[in-house]
């Protein structure tokens, strides 16, 4: 008798052994599509729950003569060595149940309002292989603290040049896509942290080869730029909870302010800056005597093959780089580390060289993703007990990083984005003695960069910045 | 390998164009390309960044250069260079270190006054002596495992300034392969090597035969047949420089580029120019082969004549193409694989092979060595001590009653 099995195969289930009219008394049209390659019936991994449940419908009825043996799941029953989380809040109580009743879905609240705690209590009641997915390094290494500290569980890690398999892992999202076809069926409960990365041509993989038939997502703001962010309830499953930012203002977050500090370029970089912006737009104006609809993408198209244009290229990056860069940037830090000297302050640039500047400037750590996972530790642990009176961060901290309570972050640099924007402030947003926080935000004045900055305000965030001059 | 964003592509009339040097066109880039070689050669002890901006400062003058392929040529040459840096660990106890002398002077300040009283170079030149160093010395370590401050320790030479720009040109062509979702290629010769790397490459094939005397391949992956994906892109870009140094193929790859409406095709033969950096296989994968194919030459045996792996014998993803197929005037055919000295091992896999086409008339050439594996295993078995006899094999095949 040939075998009649379901069996994982690289990101996909495979089903053998089995006619395609017996199929068509179990299954849904179009579940199961033939593969010729290896003659067995293939489909997405992601639908396993779906072929379990026709499956077991089909087993209780009688004498339909079909036999399947499931050998797709590597599951095993999780038992917490210690349960010791803290009490939820209301909010976080009302998500969790939400949740609990789908089992798939994603729960959208801001940076600051706990989503980790959301998560562990979702472990502690599903108690199954979990799988944590996350954005960066530095956050995968935060989940297995919190994993290790919250339930006594010593959870793998898979990834940062490390493959290390346990029934509860985590990993980041680049990680997940690469290994899925051979990880897709040891997790029964898949949990994507900042989810709204996993929509994207090759990362949304480690949610379609997965055969998790429970999913959570965890969100600040699940909305994508690129409108992809539908795939999302596709992936994992509908919004099931939803708690916006103005919700929580004033309670579970503390109150702040923004300063916005223009700033001046000296006269040097001023005149290089005017100089440079004057070769970008007498390029762009000569090209559109004779081609009125030229753009910013010609220009960048154009520069392959075009000397002149590759010059209005570089001198658009230079542009860019003194803007990032201005010492007069350097100078207002130094009249903001004066100004709040005692309170630990976090500085966030838009590159990696402003980063080492304002280290080597004013010898604070910066964390970069170089940093190795005791340096990094050393930082942000060095922040909260004061070791350290300030880091510095280009993008590694931008999201769901836990920082210590930070009441002053400075904004320097940085392109504009409303995920950005929101996600920053949830920095420093943690609710600590009822002290309202301070973010500063450091722009060029008469630069492109005070334009980004008035896009990056147009966000319910921002609502209310002051301005000062120092 | 280069990495995305480095590729530069052109797409015309829905064909792929990967970026290519050439003598007519880019004559002074041999020029240039030895001077890039100067630079790495010269260049042990300094800092990537440093090189870097040499192999740029060479382009200043080049109007046809788009400076993606300046920073793909620096890629290729890193590729063939090791590089080392202060060991992270050294540097970021440095940096803690320094870090935590600074805390308690913080903040430096440009000019000290009553109230702050740390003068940035004042307290750098105190943290340096407390170190005891001093803190130009301090500032170079400071970053010094970060890649871009590393150090060249060896190059690995390229064999001319043509070399380079040969990598750069193969190199264009597999980035533009990360966006492919499937591949054809159409072979009229070396299918085993062809299969073999892309097995290699762990790519999932289909084999077609195409008379006559051809096979074409259909090269993906697991979930191609689902979803449009360009997952195994990365496979086929390492499938291409094994399939470059095969003989006599032609290739389509259907590519689904980002931020590109409708589906592209980059296509690509044996005769488009491009040099593999894998040396061509020996025609023969033994001199007993070789010996006997020159020995049997293009003339007929008793009207049988000897093809070298014109067929594939394939069940799923196994394949076995033996080494020659005879055939006879009157249709009959039988195939014939030769099995010298190896390893148990792949003798073993061979046997597992061997099994599986069981269906099929083969006849096996063993070297005597061998016979304790192959006694009773078949009865087409020629035992050969140094060399396989012609009259044997005719011998053997005329009693291996076969129809066409």
């Amino acid at each position: 008798m040939t075998h009649h099995s379901l069996e994982f195969s690289d990101g996909t289930i495979l089903l053998k052994g089995w006619r395609k009219g017996s199929i068509d008394k179990v299954f849904l049209d179009n579940l199961w599509t033939w593969d010729s390659r290896i003659a067995a019936w293939r489909c997405d991994a992601s639908r396993y729950a779906e072929i379990i449940s026709r499956w077991q419908l089909a087993e209780g009825q009688e004498g339909h003569g079909l036999y399947l043996e499931n050998r797709v799941p590597h599951w095993t029953a999780i038992h917490w060595p210690k349960i010791e989380l803290p009490t939820l809040r209301d909010e976080q109580h009302q998500s969790v149940a939400a949740w609990l009743d789908k089992l798939r879905g994603v729960v959208v609240m801001p940076t600051g309002t706990g989503k980790t705690e959301v998560a562990l209590r979702i472990m502690v009641e599903t108690k199954c292989p979990t799988l944590i997915v996350s954005p960066v390094r530095d956050l995968m290494y935060q989940w297995h603290r919190r994993i290790l500290r919250g339930l006594g569980y010593d959870a793998g890690i898979i990834g940062d040049n490390t493959f290390n398999i346990r029934p509860v892992s985590v990993t980041t999202y680049d990680s997940a896509s690469i290994h899925m076809p051979t990880l897709g069926n040891r997790f029964e409960l898949l949990i994507f942290d900042e989810c709204h990365h996993l929509p994207g041509r090759i990362r949304s993989d480690a949610a379609r080869m997965s055969i998790a038939t429970k999913r959570l997502g965890l969100t600040a703001t699940p909305e994508r730029s690129d409108g992809r962010h539908q795939d999302l309830e596709r992936l994992i499953g509908p919004i099931v909870y939803s708690l916006s930012i103005a919700q929580v203002r004033g309670r579970s977050l503390a109150d702040y302010d923004i300063v916005r500090i223009p700033v001046h370029l000296s006269d040097r970089e001023q005149s290089l800056y005017d100089q440079l912006s004057r070769n970008v737009s007498q390029y762009v104006y000569a090209r559109r005597q004779d081609a009125p609809t030229f753009t910013w993408k010609d220009l960048c198209a154009d520069s392959a093959v075009d000397p002149e244009s590759r010059r209005a290229l570089n001198a658009f990056r230079k542009k860019q780089a003194i803007e990032n860069r201005a010492t007069e940037k350097l100078r207002v830090l130094e009249d903001l580390f004066r100004l709040h000297q005692g309170s630990p302050m976090i500085i966030f640039v838009g590159s990696n060289a402003m980063a080492r500047d304002v280290s080597q400037r004013f010898l604070i750590p910066c964390l970069l993703s170089h940093c190795g996972k005791k340096e990094r530790l050393d930082y942000l642990e060095g922040l909260s007990d004061h070791t350290y009176p300030a880091i510095v961060a280009n993008q590694v901290l931008d999201e769901g990083v836990d920082l210590p309570a930070v009441k002053v972050a400075v904004v320097i640099g940085g392109m504009v984005s409303k995920k950005q924007a929101k996600q920053r402030l949830g920095r420093i947003l943690r609710r600590q003695d009822n002290q309202r926080a301070v973010l500063y935000e450091v722009v060029c004045q008469d630069t492109t960069e005070s334009e980004r900055s008035r896009q990056r305000r147009d966000n319910d965030a921002y609502t209310g910045t002051r301005h000062r001059r120092l | 390998m280069l990495t995305r964003e480095l590729a530069i592509v052109a797409y015309e009339n829905g064909q792929a164009i990967p970026d290519r040097l050439n003598q007519q066109q880019h004559a002074g880039y041999r020029e240039l390309a030895a001077q890039m070689l100067e630079v790495y050669r010269g260049g042990i002890g300094q800092m990537r960044r440093s090189m870097h901006r040499d192999i740029h400062a060479i382009f200043r003058r080049e109007t046809d250069c788009p400076p993606r392929r300046i920073d793909a040529f620096c890629k290729l040459l890193d590729d063939a260079s090791e590089f080392a840096g202060i060991p992270s660990n050294q540097a970021s106890k440095l940096r803690m270190q320094v870090f935590r002398r600074a805390a308690g002077l913080h903040p430096l300040v440009t000019q000290a006054d009553r109230w702050f009283e740390n003068q940035e170079q004042d307290a750098k030149s105190r943290i340096a002596a407390e170190l005891g160093e001093n803190w130009s010395s301090i500032e170079q370590r400071l970053f010094g495992d970060l890649i871009e401050f590393h150090r060249l320790e060896k190059f690995n030479d390229f064999a001319s300034p043509a070399a380079l720009l040969s990598r750069y040109n193969v190199a264009q062509t597999q980035v533009a392969l990360f966006d492919a979702q499937r591949m054809t290629v159409l072979a009229t010769e070396d299918f085993k090597s062809i299969l073999r790397y892309a097995k290699l490459a762990r790519l999932m094939h289909t084999v077609h035969r195409e008379p006559p005397g051809r096979y074409r391949f259909d090269f993906d992956g697991p979930s191609s047949l689902l979803h449009r994906t360009h997952r195994y892109g990365v496979a086929m870009a390492k499938f291409l420089p094994g399939l470059l140094s095969c003989r006599g193929w032609q290739l389509w790859a259907l590519l689904h580029p980002a931020r590109w409406q409708g589906s592209i095709t980059l296509s690509l033969s044996a005769n488009s120019g491009l040099t593999s950096p894998v040396p061509t296989s020996n025609e023969f994968d033994s001199d007993v082969e070789a010996a006997f194919a020159t020995k049997w030459g293009a003339e007929p045996h008793e009207g049988w004549t000897l093809e070298r792996e014109t067929e594939i014998l394939h069940a799923g993803q196994k394949v076995f193409v033996p080494d020659f197929v005879l055939r006879h005037q009157d249709g009959r055919r039988v195939l014939m694989e030769v099995i010298g000295y190896w390893t148990p091992e792949y003798l073993r896999s061979k046997l597992e092979t061997l099994e599986v086409f069981r269906q099929h008339a083969i006849l096996l050439a063993v070297a005597q060595s061998n016979k304790q594996h192959f006694e009773g295993q078949s009865p087409a078995v020629l035992f050969y001590k140094t060399a396989i006899k012609i009259d044997d094999v005719v011998a053997m095949v005329k009693t291996m009653s076969v129809g066409p």
